[in-house]
C-alpha cells in the first residue's frame, strides 16, 4: 500500500512542539482531527488505543524514528500522517535516542490487511537512510509530500 | 603487407590502446572519450601514428552506424520506471531545451566568428545535444551518486535529445543549400521526422517483441543478433520513409528492453559490449579526422563559444524548460552544469562538410574545440559539482557477494550462492547457530575445489560459496544473515531492517488482535511460548526468528535463564 493511500497530506507536521510520548501522539492526531479526518469525539479514544499498543513495546524503532500505530473502529480507511520535530521527542526507543519522525497509522478493524501492508510499505521505505534523512531536514509539509511521492513512484 | 591485413592490424592496435586507455579515464575524471579522441589525433596524420585519414563519408557512415547503435543500447537499459517519472521534464529538455541552447549559441557564434546567422544557428544546433554516456561514465568513476528523479531525467534527456539537434542540423543544412525555406517547410519536416520516427519505431519495437516470443531459434546465441536485427531494421525503416532513425530506434530499444523476454535476458550485455566497440572506433576515427594543429587557430573563438555555451545557453534552456518541474535550485544549477558535450556534435559537424558549404571546415574544427573543452572541463569538475551542490548521495552498501540461479520458468524460489569472506556475518558459525528462517535450506557449501554437504555441526569459513535454497520473500532476511559485519555496525548509510520491539509476554490474542495474523495457538500463550514451541528441538537464542505469514519474530532478548523476554516483528516486503 502506497503512501498516498493512507498519509493525509493536510495532516502532515513539521515542527511539532510536543517534547512527550503521549503528548506527541496527541498532537499527532490532533492535525488529523484539524484537517477532518477524524471525528473530534473519538480523539481521546484513538490516543488511549495508540498508548495501549506502545505499553507491548514501544514503536520507536530507533535511528530518531517512531511509528505508532493502532486500528480503531472510528476510521473506515487507514488513516496516516508525519509528523516532524526539530528538538527530539522522548519515546522509549531501542536505541535510547530522542524520535525526530514519526509515522502515524491508525486502520479499520474490518479490513484485514490493510493494516499489515500500510506497515509493510513503511517499514520497507524506512529501511532507505536517504529517504528517513530527507524527511527529518524537511522544512515544509510540502517537502515531505514529495518525498513521499518520490517514495510511491520509485 | 595486403591492404587487408594491415588495416586489421592497424585496427588492433588502436582497439587495444582505446581499451587500455580507458582505464586511466577513471583515474584522471575525465570522460572516455576525450582519451579516445586524443588516441585518434596521437595515431593521425599530425601525431606520431601519421595515419592519413580525411574522409568525412566514411567517417559519417561510422558516426551514423556507431550513434545509432549507442542509441539502441541506450533505449534497451531504459526502465519504464525511470521514462514514467521522468519523461515530462526530460521531454522538455530534450526539445525546447535543445531549441533555445541552439538558438543562444548559434547567435553568440555567428557574432563572434562573423558568419551568416544562419550558419552560425547551424553550428548552435550542432552543439546542441547533451551526451549521456559522457555524463554517466564520469559520474561512475567519480563514485557520485544522485537522486534518481535527477539521474533519470539526464538519462532520458540525452537519450532523447539527439533526434532532435540531428534535426535542427539537417533542417538548418537544407535551409542555408537552399533546398527549403525557414517556417513551414521546416514545421512540416520536423513533424515528419518525429511523427514517422515515433511510429517505426514502436511498430517495430511491438514486432520484435511478437516475433521473438514465437520464434524459438536453435541457439540462443542468436537472440542477440536478432534484437540487433530489429534495432537496424527500425533505423532503416525510418529513415526510408522520411523519418528520424535515431528516434526509431531509441524508442525499439525501449520497447524491447522494457519486454524482459526469457530469451533476451543476453541481449543487454551484447548490446553494451557492442555500444562500446560503436564508441572507441567513433572517437578514434573522428580523432584520426581532426587535425590539431587547425585546432590552435580557434583556440579564442572556441574558448568564446563554449564559455557562452557553458555559462549562459545551457542554464538559460534549462530554467526555461524545467522551471515547472520541482526541482531544488542546486539541482537546476547541477542540470546546467552536466550539457556535457559528446559524440553527437563531431558527428553532426560531418554534416555541413558533406554537403558542402563554404564555413564547413571553420565550423567542424570549432566544434571539435567547444566539444574538448565541455568534455575535459565539465566532465573533470562534475564529482566536485555534485558534492559541492549536495546533490550526491552516499553510495548504498555492497550487498553480499552473490550468484542467482534464476529459473526460466516462474518458480517460488531461489538459489543464491553467497560467497563468504572474512568479514562476512556468518563466518565462522555454525550451519545450527546461523538463525535461518523457515523455507531456506543451505543446500551445498562449495570450498575451492571441495564440496561440503551442510549439516548443522559444519561450520562456514572464509573462502566457501554458500549454496542456499530459499523463497523469495525471506531474501532480505538471509542477505543479512550474509553480509558484512562492517556494515551494520558503522555504516550509515546502510540499509536498516526495520523492526517493531514488543514484549515476549504478550499473548497470542492480544497479538492476533494488533496484527489480524492468526498465529493457530492457545489465546492465552504468550509469543515467548509460541516461538519456542515453533522452533523447537532448536533451543531459542539471540537472533533466531520464526516467520509467519507477512512477518518475522525475532528473538531480541533473553533472560539469563534463556527465557525469550523481548521480540521484534519485522513486515517482510511482499515483492
Amino acid at each position: 500500500m502506497k503512501f498516498r493511500n493512507f498519509v493525509k497530506t493536510e495532516a502532515i507536521k513539521v515542527g511539532l512542539v510536543s517534547t512527550e510520548k503521549e503528548a506527541v501522539i496527541r498532537e499527532l492526531i490532533d492535525n488529523l482531527v484539524a484537517s477532518g479526518q477524524l471525528k473530534k469525539d473519538q480523539q481521546e479514544n484513538i490516543v488511549q488505543a495508540i498508548m495501549k499498543r506502545e505499553e507491548l513495546g514501544s514503536t520507536g524503532i530507533g535511528r530518531g524514528i517512531a511509528v505508532p500505530h493502532t486500528k480503531h473502529p472510528s476510521v473506515t480507511e487507514p488513516v496516516g500522517t508525519v509528523g516532524v520535530s526539530h528538538t527530539g521527542v522522548e519515546f522509549q526507543s531501542l536505541d535510547g535516542e530522542k524520535v525526530h519522525l514519526f509515522f502515524l497509522l491508525i486502520s479499520p478493524p474490518d479490513r484485514p490487511g490493510d493494516h499489515l501492508r500500510a506497515l509493510e510499505n513503511i517499514s520497507k521505505q524506512l529501511q532507505d537512510e536517504m529517504f528517513c534523512r530527507f524527511l527529518k531536514q524537511s522544512k515544509t509539509a510540502e517537502d515531505i509530500q514529495q518525498v513521499l511521492e518520490e517514495a510511491d513512484n520509485a | 603487407m595486403p591492404l587487408i591485413d594491415s588495416f586489421v592490424f592497424v585496427t588492433s592496435i588502436l582497439l587495444l590502446l582505446g581499451i587500455v586507455s580507458s582505464k586511466f579515464s577513471a583515474r584522471l575524471g575525465m570522460p572516455v572519450l576525450v582519451l579516445f579522441l586524443a588516441l585518434g589525433m596521437l595515431a593521425g596524420s599530425e601525431g606520431i601514428g601519421g595515419i592519413d585519414f580525411e574522409d568525412y563519408k566514411i567517417t559519417y557512415a561510422i558516426g551514423t552506424v556507431a550513434l545509432a547503435i549507442i542509441l539502441f543500447d541506450g533505449g534497451l537499459s531504459t526502465s519504464m520506471k525511470t521514462l514514467q517519472q521522468s519523461w515530462l521534464p526530460a521531454g522538455s529538455l530534450a526539445t525546447i531545451g535543445v531549441l533555445i541552447t541552439a538558438v543562444i549559441t548559434g547567435l553568440a557564434a555567428a557574432w563572434i566568428l562573423h558568419l551568416p546567422i544562419l550558419q552560425g544557428l547551424l553550428l548552435g544546433s550542432i552543439v546542441g545535444s547533451t551526451d549521456a554516456a559522457a555524463v554517466f561514465s564520469v559520474l561512475r568513476a567519480g563514485g557520485v551518486h544522485i537522486r534518481p528523479r535527477l539521474a533519470n531525467t539526464l538519462e532520458i534527456e540525452s537519450g532523447a535529445n539527439d533526434p532532435m539537434a540531428i534535426f535542427l542540423t539537417i533542417g538548418l543544412l537544407e535551409v542555408v543549400t537552399g533546398k527549403m525555406s525557414l517556417g513551414f517547410e521546416l514545421l512540416g519536416l520536423f513533424v515528419s521526422q518525429m511523427g514517422i520516427g515515433l511510429a517505426a519505431g514502436l511498430l517495430t519495437g511491438w514486432a520484435a517483441v511478437g516475433i521473438t516470443r514465437k520464434i524459438n531459434l536453435a541457439s540462443s546465441a542468436l537472440y542477440p543478433i536478432l534484437a540487433s536485427a530489429f534495432g537496424m531494421l527500425s533505423f532503416g525503416l525510418a529513415a526510408i520513409c522520411g523519418g528520424s532513425g535515431f528516434l526509431s530506434v531509441y524508442l525499439t530499444g525501449i520497447v524491447i528492453g522494457n519486454h524482459r523476454l526469457v530469451q533476451l535476458r543476453n541481449v543487454i550485455p551484447f548490446h553494451n559490449a557492442v555500444a562500446w566497440l560503436a564508441q572507441i572506433v567513433m572517437f578514434i576515427v573522428l580523432g584520426l579526422l581532426s587535425f590539431p594543429s587547425r585546432l590552435l587557430a580557434v583556440v579564442t573563438p572556441g574558448l568564446a563559444i563554449a564559455a557562452i555555451l557553458i555559462f549562459v545557453s545551457r542554464p538559460v534552456a534549462v530554467l526555461l524548460s524545467v522551471w515547472w518541474g520541482k526541482f531544488t535550485g542546486k539541482e537546476l544549477v547541477f542540470l546546467s552544469w552536466v550539457g556535457l558535450k559528446g559524440a553527437m556534435p563531431i558527428t553532426l559537424a560531418t554534416f555541413p562538410l558533406m554537403a558542402g558549404i563554404a564555413e564547413a571546415d571553420e565550423i567542424f574544427d570549432v566544434v571539435f574545440f567547444v566539444v574538448l573543452v565541455s568534455a575535459v572541463l565539465q566532465g573533470w569538475s562534475l564529482p566536485w559539482i555534485a558534492r559541492r551542490l549536495g546533490v550526491a548521495i552516499p553510495l548504498r552498501p555492497k550487498p553480499p557477494v552473490t550468484l542467482e540461479l534464476s529459473s526460466l520458468q516462474e518458480v517460488e524460489g531461489d538459489i543464491v550462492d553467497y560467497f563468504v569472506d572474512r568479514d562476512c556475518r556468518a563466518s565462522g558459525k555454525l550451519i545450527r547457530d546461523l538463525a535461518l528462517p523457515e523455507n531456506v535450506v543451505v543446500a551445498l557449501i562449495v570450498h575451492e575445489q571441495q564440496i561440503k554437504l551442510p549439516q548443522g555441526s559444519t561450520r562456514i569459513e572464509p573462502g566457501d560459496h554458500v549454496i542456499v535454497v530459499l523463497r523469495p520473500s525471506v531474501r532480505k532476511l538471509v542477505d543479512r544473515l550474509f553480509c558484512r559485519s562492517t556494515d551494520v555496525a558503522t555504516d550509515s548509510s546502510q540499509e536498516f531492517l526495520v523492526e517493531f520491539p514488543i514484549r515476549a509476554t504478550v499473548t497470542i490474542q492480544e497479538f492476533e488482535q494488533l496484527y489480524d495474523l492468526h498465529l493457530s495457538g492457545p489465546a492465552e500463550m504468550t509469543l515467548a511460548q509460541w516461538i519456542k514451541q515453533r522452533l523447537a528441538p532448536t533451543k531459542p537464542s539471540l537472533g533466531k526468528f520464526v516467520i509467519h505469514d507477512l512477518v518475522s519474530l525475532r528473538i531480541t532478548q533473553l533472560t539469563e535463564d534463556g527465557e525469550i523476554s523481548q521480540i521484534a516483528i519485522c513486515f517482510i516486503p511482499i515483492d
